[in-house]
């Protein structure tokens, strides 16, 4: 159940969070897949502690984002920053959970002195794209290729 | 933007860091050639001081709350620099000493993957000794100490296994174990003291912190991630690390990590003086409550790799039950008993430091009133290499003595042998013996 008279409050991840973090990613897939976190959450506090943010209601971890920033890469010669995931618990959706933990991964990617932040969004995911667009975000000219193996 | 600062001691400490670095951490150009494998895309370790520019300047506890912070120890009250002082020489010493820990058994890792973890951790370590060398020697300190910069870099250089200021730094490793339950229980001891320390007064001790911060938030995985990789394996059957391994682990380390925080009466000077917002027993109970956190997720994940059908609330479930009323519980992928699950020991439990020192308490918080009751709990729930140790030994006579009566309690916890230099000043002086403080303790202030 949501708790939408406690305060949100947004907080740099630890391995701590790591059991709230798969526990989110399963009500929204509906796998377990607690090694898939465990190194993903390891390496970017490995990498950058603050760059991976968590919002937390009453105690309790409701959302997370993953990010970092990047200099050199798909021809991006300044430093960039990237989100890479993002989380919210499905019961505190609509409670601008991840809203406030974007604004504090771009400020802290502003103090950084990265001059712009990227992501990618699957076609398909309408709510992503809204997300990002009230955000601020644009379609950039960076266009994603794959192919299969 | 925000701006980090860096900078080297002057060249004759810098050098002995790396004379002592080439004796303690012989892997370390392993580590630098290997750095791309193991951490690509990651800054490469650098040794130096790191100060974030831009903190608060204002003291934010105590009686000096709103004036601005000391720049220079000369400036700070004499007992204000003193327990600063002993601060910085202790943090110093468990940076430099756990290096000393971990390189005992770093070779007997079973993955490369987090053996690199723990040799990239060690030289993180040095940096953050590094730091602290760096605010000794860039400051005058001759309010509080007589000795000279060169001597005080030595004394804390020349430190050893057994001669450190706390008593987790004294204990040897005895596994590939202890190197991870290390990393998960006593540096997040350090990780309190260091964001305790982010506060500090003393502006130079404060801008070390967040760098220090950042570099700890890794240790901290580095040993909760192969944990929680070590119940799962050991919940499928794996035999490496058992559950009763990492039990005992918990009970080796948890009661020397709850008296790095300093004797549960004191640390009201510490607030007083601005140094820290928390006194001892305060930052304590947050970190048993954080422990307690680690060992609940540790078992989850271990009832959860047994019973892949269970769903997270039923998981909860089994555990709460399993923990009040004991069983077990059986499923497909096996059975989850009890008596398999961690535990956090008790806070009285196997204590010789501050207000539970010396009590017979046993790990599950049951009072011992003979003493070979108490001796044979203690062999039978810590790890067996353990108990073969110097460490373990010293304790049990001193136990003997206070339940004898010819130790008072109050005088035993100052009385734990400690190796030291007892003669010679060279950093390479063998002139150590084991030395019984005359003088008690004093409570931690």
């Amino acid at each position: 159940m949501s708790e939408p008279t406690s305060e949100i409050r947004i907080r740099p991840l630890d391995e701590m969070d790591i059991s709230a973090v798969t526990g989110i990613d399963e009500k929204i897939s509906g796998h377990y897949r607690p090694e898939v976190w465990e190194r993903r959450i390891g390496y970017h506090l490995r990498r950058d502690p603050d760059s991976c943010v968590g919002a937390e209601r009453g105690g309790r971890l409701v959302g997370f984002m993953l990010g970092e920033i990047r200099s050199l890469e798909f021809g991006l010669d300044e430093p960039t920053g990237w989100i890479e995931v993002l989380g919210v618990d499905p019961d505190t959706r609509g409670q601008s959970v991840g809203r406030k933990m974007a604004e504090a991964m771009l400020d802290y990617f502003r103090a950084q002195g990265a001059h712009s932040v990227r992501t990618l969004v699957d076609e398909d995911r309408d709510e992503l794209s809204g997300f990002f667009s009230s955000l601020g975000f644009e379609p950039a000219r960076l266009k994603p290729f794959v192919r299969s193996l | 933007m925000s701006m980090m600062k860096t900078s080297t001691v002057p060249k004759p400490f810098h050098d002995a860091v790396l004379k002592w670095r080439d004796e303690y951490l012989p892997d370390y150009d392993f580590l630098m050639e290997n750095w791309e494998k193991h951490f690509p895309t990651e800054p490469k370790f650098q040794l130096c001081a790191f100060r974030q520019m831009g903190m608060c300047t204002e003291i934010e506890c105590g009686d000096m709350k709103g004036k601005p912070k000391f720049t220079h120890a000369a400036d700070m009250l004499p007992e204000q620099a003193h327990h600063l002082f002993g601060a910085i020489r202790a943090q110093a010493s468990t940076e430099f000493g756990s290096i000393q820990q971990h390189r005992l058994t770093l070779a007997r890792a079973q993955e490369e993957e987090e053996q690199f973890w723990i040799l990239r951790m060690m030289a993180e370590e040095l940096r953050h000794g590094y730091q602290m060398l760096h605010l000794l020697v860039e400051d005058d300190w001759s309010i509080v100490s007589k000795e000279s910069k060169a001597d005080l870099v030595e004394g804390i250089l020349s430190m050893n296994t057994g001669s450190h200021l706390l008593g987790a730094f004294n204990i040897d490793f005895d596994s590939f174990i202890d190197n991870v339950v290390f990393c998960g229980l006593i540096d997040r001891v350090g990780k309190y003291q260091l964001a305790m320390q982010k506060v500090s007064a003393y502006q130079p001790m404060a801008e070390s912190m967040p760098q220090m911060l950042r570099e700890e938030a890794f240790h901290l995985a580095a040993g909760v991630v192969p944990m929680r990789r070590w119940v799962t394996a050991a919940a499928k059957g794996g035999s490496f690390v058992t559950m009763a391994d990492l039990r005992k682990a918990l009970n080796k380390w948890v009661p020397r990590a709850l008296e790095m925080f300093g004797d549960e009466r004191g640390g009201g000077t510490n607030v007083k003086f601005g140094l820290k917002p928390m006194k001892n027993s305060e930052a304590q109970a947050q970190y048993v409550e954080e422990i307690g956190k680690l060992v609940r997720d540790l078992n989850v994940r271990y009832v959860r790799a047994i019973d892949e059908t269970l769903s997270p609330t039923q998981a909860d479930a089994v555990l709460d039950r399993l923990l009040a009323e004991g069983g077990s519980h059986l499923s497909q992928g096996g059975g989850v008993r009890a008596e398999d699950l961690l535990r956090l020991p008790h806070g009285d439990y196997f204590r010789r430091r501050g207000v539970p020192a010396f009590r017979m308490v046993g790990a599950g918080g049951e009072t011992y009133t003979d003493l070979p009751s108490y001796l044979r709990h203690l062999i039978s729930s810590l790890p067996d290499s353990y108990r073969a140790s110097r460490d373990f030994k010293d304790y049990v006579e001193l136990l003997t003595q206070v339940q004898q009566g010819t130790v008072k309690t109050e005088d035993a916890a100052g009385r734990m042998p400690s190796l030291r230099r007892v003669g010679g000043a060279c950093t390479c002086s063998k002139a150590v013996r084991w030395v019984v403080d005359d003088q008690p303790a004093q409570p931690a202030a």
